[in-house]
């Protein structure tokens, strides 16, 4: 039986170009792109390569505002099937408590999947928590910092290869089960003009509100959330010397360099 | 290769002002067109000075000045002459304005829009790898391993064109015939802009310095206020540039934001974005010879259709024309019968017709006097030494005369003085 793979993602700032706010301790976003978080682009990956190995279908889902289609539309654009955005005003400013509810809420009404794949972490907070509290909603076994996965048909498990600091681990898991994918596994593919064609002529990007699912609006959105960043506090600046050496010759500055040293104790010969 | 079903009338390359702006026509016309960018979002890849002017883009979009993201009329013209730490400036303010300032990149999104709210469809982040043909004739794209077909395609591919050279309709760029753009924006609160330059809100200045600012390079320098940051940037040709800096190039961009005239305006300001691109200079070196082939027409940067006016360049209006012009000239090709070479003809005919052409023509000497080394070097030293001896006054005081014929002693002769001038307006 071939798969159905359900793959997470999320529409994040593009965290290479935002500052902090140094007042309030917040992320300034205005003007900034958004971009799909690149981790999560490594388990499209994943899930597209077992698309290409075994068969099935990939649908993306995201929780996000509107303007996340954009996002939606690249993955479809490297393969994925077809993709669903949960998105309400009653779901903004959710933790990764109350997104991970949304997220198993849509995936318990696509009902029909085998694995789903999430990203590594996010880069604009990086808790890694998503996969896990996925699980945990569903009652699935989890994986993570997985490198690998093979496939087998007869008994419909998956062989999970699993990166540790010094080894690898290798797991038989039943399906369905949920992975997360270890950042930099493997490179994205890029984009096809026939898929993303698809993406914008033809009906295959879904957007679900809380209406659409069978949610408690308790445990969504702000309301949901019982995490709370009570302050933010900024590593305070060292001052540091500043000594630039403007000659070409590079015995000197070897010299210059070691004598800087000298002096300043860092050093002794 | 796969050929993909879908097809379409026309299929744009590039989704810059010029590509957006025939996509826009061409859907409006009600023909199905296909944008492609190469960019993560149109106009990523475009740069500019930073002013456009408006009047050509009233003619293409309705509402143009009420929509678009316009950030603020340039009511403030500098043009200044520059000699070691002086500059002699003239200065001039109206309330009647042509131009404005923007972010090119907000400007393109805009454009490419309108185009999908006409009906085209736009898809980023494809690069097209050539052009697709047909029994001789271009009825497509190739984008890696695929084929996606149309009627015609426009090439608006900008100033690097690959696709162009790919088909041998354009040679490799030489260094000579372009121009090299270098450009910061720098961040800075509006209220401070406008106690900085004189402005009141939504008033801009367009600041060009010539002289001591390209590091003896012929070229000049910008400045361009926007809405919340400012725009400066230096023009060097590209030939000169190579030969003779041995350093890396936003080097120039960082001496001159250090200028000792302008350091006071930036020395708040936070780098918001460092841009480099090519401009094209030469129009008679660039220009293909023809603009139209059997289902291809090409439009803005990629023709070479940008006027270098000396103190002024137009690209953006030039290049949304001439897009402006080609999804025209489709929708008479189509009527008579599809967009053979033939039928395509008129499409070179209308922009030769249009101010397009005609200023081309007007200013083509232009790019012959960027090579004219005293304009860049000897008269803004003259016109300062000049000045100073007006100004700087101590127990003697200078007449005009005698203060002219001092600051060119030993520099330039009189007859080279008015031979010049009558030269460069004439040129100009």
């Amino acid at each position: 039986m071939p798969l159905k793979i359900i793959v997470g993602i999320k529409w994040v700032p593009n965290t290479t170009s935002v500052n902090i706010d140094p007042k309030t301790g917040t992320l300034i976003r205005e003007g900034i792109p958004s971009v799909v978080n690149p981790h999560d682009l490594t388990a499209v990956e994943m899930a597209l390569k077992l698309k290409d190995r075994y068969g099935g279908t990939v649908t993306a889902i995201s929780m996000a505002p509107p303007s996340a289609l954009a996002g939606l539309e690249h993955v479809i654009g490297m393969g994925v099937d077809r993709g669903i955005l949960a998105s309400d005003r009653a779901f903004a400013g959710a933790d990764t408590l109350a997104t991970s509810y949304v997220l198993s809420k849509v995936i318990e009404k696509i009902g029909e999947y085998d694995l789903i794949i999430m990203g590594h972490e996010t880069i604009d907070s990086s808790t890694a928590h998503i996969g896990a509290q996925v699980a945990s909603w569903l009652r699935l076994p989890y994986v993570y910092y997985a490198v690998d996965i093979e496939y087998n048909e007869q008994d419909r498990s998956i062989i999970v290869r699993r990166m540790l600091e010094n080894a690898y681990e290798t797991y038989k898991v039943y399906l369905p089960a949920v992975v997360s994918i270890a950042m930099h596994t493997y490179e994205p593919r890029r984009v096809k003009v026939s898929n993303k064609l698809r993406a914008k002529t033809e009906d295959v990007i879904q957007v679900w509100t809380s209406k659409d699912l069978d949610i408690d609006i308790n445990c969504a959105g702000l309301r949901g959330s019982p995490t709370v960043v009570s302050a933010i506090d900024f590593v305070p600046k060292v001052p540091r010397k500043n000594l630039v050496f403007k000659e070409r010759d590079p015995k000197k500055a070897a010299k210059w360099l070691i004598d800087q040293l000298i002096q300043e104790g860092l050093l002794e010969l | 290769m796969k050929h993909i079903e879908k097809r379409f009338d026309a299929i744009v390359v590039g989704a810059g002002p010029a590509g957006a702006t025939a996509a826009y026509q061409l859907a409006k016309m009600g023909y199905k067109t296909l944008l492609l960018e190469r960019g993560r979002t149109p106009g990523s890849k475009s740069m500019f000075g930073g002013r456009v002017y408006i009047r050509p883009l009233k003619d293409i979009y309705e509402d143009f000045e009420k929509k678009a993201p316009i950030h603020r009329w340039v009511k403030k013209e500098r043009i200044s002459l520059v000699y070691d730490e002086s500059a002699t400036t003239i200065e001039y303010t109206s309330n009647k304005t042509t131009s404005f300032t923007t972010y090119l990149t907000q400007l393109s999104h805009w454009m490419a829009n309108q185009a999908v709210e006409q009906g085209a469809i736009l898809l980023t982040e494809i690069r097209v790898d050539r052009l697709y043909k047909e029994d001789g004739r271009y009825r497509g794209v190739v984008v890696e391993d695929e084929v996606v077909k149309s009627d015609v395609v426009i090439d608006a591919e900008g100033i690097n064109r690959l696709l162009l050279e790919r088909e041998g309709i354009v040679e490799k760029l030489s260094p000579d015939h372009v121009a090299l753009g270098v450009k910061e924006v720098i961040k800075l609160e509006p209220d401070t802009i406008n106690n900085l330059f004189g402005l009141d809100n939504n008033e801009g200045l367009s600041w060009i310095l010539m002289g001591d600012v390209t590091d003896g390079i012929p070229g000049g320098a910008f400045i361009y206020t926007n809405r919340d940051s400012v725009s400066l940037g230096i023009v060097v040709l590209l030939g000169e540039a190579a030969r003779r800096i041995d350093r890396h190039i936003y080097i120039l961009v960082e001496e001159l934001r250090n200028h000792p005239l302008l350091y006071k305006y930036f020395k708040d300001g936070r780098i918001m974005e460092y841009s480099t691109h090519l401009i094209p200079e030469d129009p008679s070196r660039l220009m293909p010879k023809k603009l139209y082939y059997d289902g291809l027409m090409i439009v803005g940067d990629a023709a070479g259709l940008l006027l270098n006016q000396g103190y002024t360049y137009r690209g953006v209006d030039f290049a949304a024309y001439s897009g402006y012009i080609a999804a025209k000239a489709y929708e008479k090709a189509h009527g008579n019968g599809g967009a053979s070479e033939e039928n395509l003809k008129i499409y070179q005919k209308m922009l030769e017709e249009s101010f397009v052409m005609k200023m081309l023509r007007k200013f083509s000497s232009v790019s012959r006097l960027m090579k004219k080394e005293r304009l860049f070097s000897t008269y803004p030293q003259l016109i300062n030494l000049l000045a100073s001896k007006l100004m700087h006054i101590e127990y003697d005081s200078y007449k005009l005369k005698e203060a002219f014929d001092e600051a060119r002693k030993g520099r330039v002769g009189l007859i080279h003085i008015i031979k010049d001038l009558w030269e460069v307006s004439r040129k100009l």
